[in-house]
């Protein structure tokens, strides 16, 4: 019943319908953004939109197909052979390229797997196209696979990285985990997910904006003499208000989930769900397809919400004020927003990525990883128990904020 | 039922809000009076658990309250002064909530809300939210609220701040009907509304009782000190100007000067019964001329 009420004040309020409304456009019109912007270029010219949504994922089609290292080596050849034609070759001065027909039928249509591809054998930190394939040494076939351990080994030796041991043998181990060979395919819907998360910070943000008078507004109102001074005030109303805000909370972040994800999802599909991340990046260590890491992550979000609103109950708890606590809020949320990471170790770096608003974005391919003593955690690992700890840790702080509170 | 304030004290910072109170109190209406400032209020919260005495304590039937947890609130119901509603809220659901709050079950809240709702004539407006009510029907809520668990201590503090006499007149019969077996205590700075319906009168003054009397003897120690005199407009202004005049009525022409003084202001003065407020104003002076205006 309390939690009924409580739920119910909440809701009631004319400040949280104009809060969610405005943050469920925001969310609806930053992830919408991609569809309305997206562009994909024919020999015919551009094409935008829906149209040239359905033309990519045409063309994708017929290379949905498992990259064994005779797929990878036949690829190879053809783009090499391409090269071999001058008349197919252009130049500007710095690198070579194919043009007209040569690019248009024989590259377009799988440029990202082809780039992908030409990274592989590429070294860490270097960033090269599919006009580096024909550099590759193909006349004994090719060893993709082993190619993607030898850079993954480089990537864990990199002098500014400082590994420990014990780090570089959990990555080798995660690696491990990965399937071979991939499937490719199509996955953009999930690949402009992964890269928005963070966008869903503005549902975080509206979130404690809503809930942050839940003690310290019966403060302001002069509502808390009155509760405090009933049976339950100091006991089953304060787990009440508790519940009932993360209620809110939760509910509140699935909307803004259900539009986030459910736009580019809409627009361009579901395919690629069931696809390893490495068809993106085949460094990546984590032996997840798109949607599992779309779900992890998500976990992730969800707890990092649990502990902002942890948070946002004990300052209310103790502020007099809901202006108050956003005015503490506010910069604990988006301080990383502001600050860039110079690496992927060092405290600084390592504190960076726990940050609120950097927890939000998967960072997938960095390598992140938290040692003590002997056991190590990766970035999701580590941000899930952080969270979890701080919402375990704040809420009784809160309860206690409000059961002995003061009415002056 | 005995309510014990022992030795209890309030400070904030060097300012002592209440200053060593003790006194027990059984059922009855009692009358808090004091000045703004006083520590009327400070000495109500802390009798409600919403503020830690900084020294003392207050025991129910000789039990320390701290130690009774919940068992203390059940018999609790306090009307803070300006106290904050939910504007969002209708009054049935407020009443609901609150009843929630208090530990009632479901069948036992809605019947009290019913009932109280139609004693305190806000039944037809039941369903309409409390951001639409006057000053007036906010009070009642609130004694309605406060009277929601059937209460043995009734705390009110100011109910009737705000309110115009016909509202007054209404909500001091409401608190009678409410008063019967139990301890009540109102604190106001408007006389009156004590003179009527309390049993005993505590007068507070910088944080301290000044007197602890039941209310038919009062007024005994000013008795003989109230002076009524009729003069012309001329003196009336030469006495207020040299005594403490408390009432100043014109009546064809003269002046009837009403005052308090120890030895008779003038030869044809003569003595009248006193009055709760002249007793009032005897201890408050200067300090309540500004409330008793209102």
């Amino acid at each position: 019943m309390l939690i009924k009420y409580e739920f119910l004040k909440i809701l009631r309020k004319k400040s949280t319908r104009i809060v969610m409304t405005v943050s469920l456009l925001v969310t609806a019109f930053l992830f919408g953004l991609p569809v309305m912007q997206f562009q994909t270029y024919s020999q015919e010219g551009v094409i935008k939109g829906l149209e040239g949504i359905a033309y990519e994922k045409e063309q994708a089609a017929d290379y949905s197909v498992p990259l064994t290292n005779a797929y990878i080596t036949e690829t190879i050849g053809e783009v090499q052979k391409l090269f071999e034609n001058p008349d197919n070759v252009g130049y500007d001065g710095n690198e070579k390229f194919l043009i007209d027909n040569a690019y248009w039928d024989g590259i377009a249509p799988r440029e990202n797997l082809l780039n992908i591809i030409a990274e592989n054998y590429a070294d860490p930190n270097e960033s090269v196209g599919y006009n580096a394939l024909p550099d590759l040494d193909i006349s004994e076939g090719t060893d993709f696979y082993g190619a993607r351990q030898k850079k993954i080994e480089k990537l864990l030796n990199a002098s500014s990285r400082k590994l420990s041991e014990e780090q570089k043998a959990y990555w080798r181990d995660r690696n491990g985990k990965v399937d071979e060979p991939f499937t490719n395919g199509y996955y953009e819907g999930w690949k402009i997910i992964i890269s928005s998360f963070e966008l869903l910070m503005f549902a975080l943000l509206a979130v404690c904006i809503v809930i942050a008078p839940v003690f310290s507004g019966e403060y302001q109102a002069g509502t808390d003499a009155v509760i405090l001074s009933a049976k339950y005030g100091k006991t089953k109303l304060t787990t009440a208000k508790i519940i009932a805000s993360y209620l809110f909370g939760a509910l509140a972040l699935t909307l803004h989930v259900v539009v986030a994800l459910g736009l580019p999802l809409a627009a361009f599909g579901f395919d690629g769900w069931d696809l390893p991340l490495q068809i993106a990046g085949t460094t990546i260590p984590y032996p997840f397809t798109f949607l599992q890491s779309v779900l992890v992550n998500l976990g992730v979000v969800y707890l990092v919400l649990f502990a902002m609103i942890g948070l946002t109950l004990l300052l209310s708890a103790k502020m007099k004020s809901p202006y108050f606590v956003l005015i503490v809020l506010v910069p604990v949320l988006f301080i990383s927003m502001f600050l860039s990471p110079n690496g992927t170790t060092g405290a600084y770096n390592l504190t960076l990525f726990l940050l609120p608003y950097r927890s939000t974005m998967p960072e997938i391919g960095k390598y992140i990883s938290y040692q003590f003593g002997g056991l190590v955690l990766d970035a999701f690992t580590m941000r899930a128990v952080l969270y979890a700890v701080l919402t375990a840790v704040m809420l009784p702080l809160a309860r206690l904020g409000f059961k002995k509170h003061q009415v002056v | 039922m005995e309510l014990q304030l022992q030795h209890l004290s309030k400070h904030y910072g060097t300012k002592c809000a209440v200053d060593n109170v003790s006194t027990t109190l059984t059922p009855g209406v009692y009358g808090l009076l004091g000045a703004n400032g006083a520590g009327k209020t400070t000495l109500m919260r802390m009798i409600c658990g919403v503020l830690k005495p900084t020294s003392g304590r207050i025991c129910l039937n000789r039990k320390p309250i701290e130690g009774l947890g919940e068992s203390y609130y059940v018999h609790l119901g306090y009307m803070p002064q300006d106290f904050g509603f939910y504007p969002d809220f209708t009054a049935r659901e407020f009443m609901l909530y609150m009843a929630a709050v208090k530990g009632l079950d479901k069948k036992e809240a809605t019947t009290r809300t019913g009932e109280l709702l139609k004693l305190v004539n806000l039944h037809e407006v039941a369903d309409k939210k409390i951001k639409s009510f006057s000053g007036g029907m906010k009070q009642r809520l609130g004694i309605a609220q406060a009277e929601l668990n059937a209460p043995d201590i009734l705390i009110l503090d100011e109910p009737t701040a705000g309110l115009d006499p016909k509202e007054r007149v209404r909500f001091r019969n409401l608190i009678s009907d409410f008063a019967k077996d139990k301890i009540v205590i109102l604190s106001t700075h408007i006389v009156s509304d004590v003179s009527y319906i309390a049993d005993t009168i505590l007068m507070m003054k910088d944080g301290t009782f000044l007197l602890q009397e039941p209310m038919s003897t009062v007024t005994d120690g000013i008795n003989g000190k109230v002076w009524e005199l009729l003069v012309n407009e001329r003196e009336a202004a030469e006495y207020s100007n040299r005594f403490s005049v408390v009432n100043l009525h014109r009546e064809n022409g003269k002046v009837r000067l009403r005052m308090i003084q120890d030895t008779s202001p003038a030869a044809d003065a003569i003595t009248v019964p006193p009055s709760l407020e002249d007793l009032f104003l005897y201890h408050f002076g200067e300090e309540s001329s500004a409330e008793r205006s209102e």
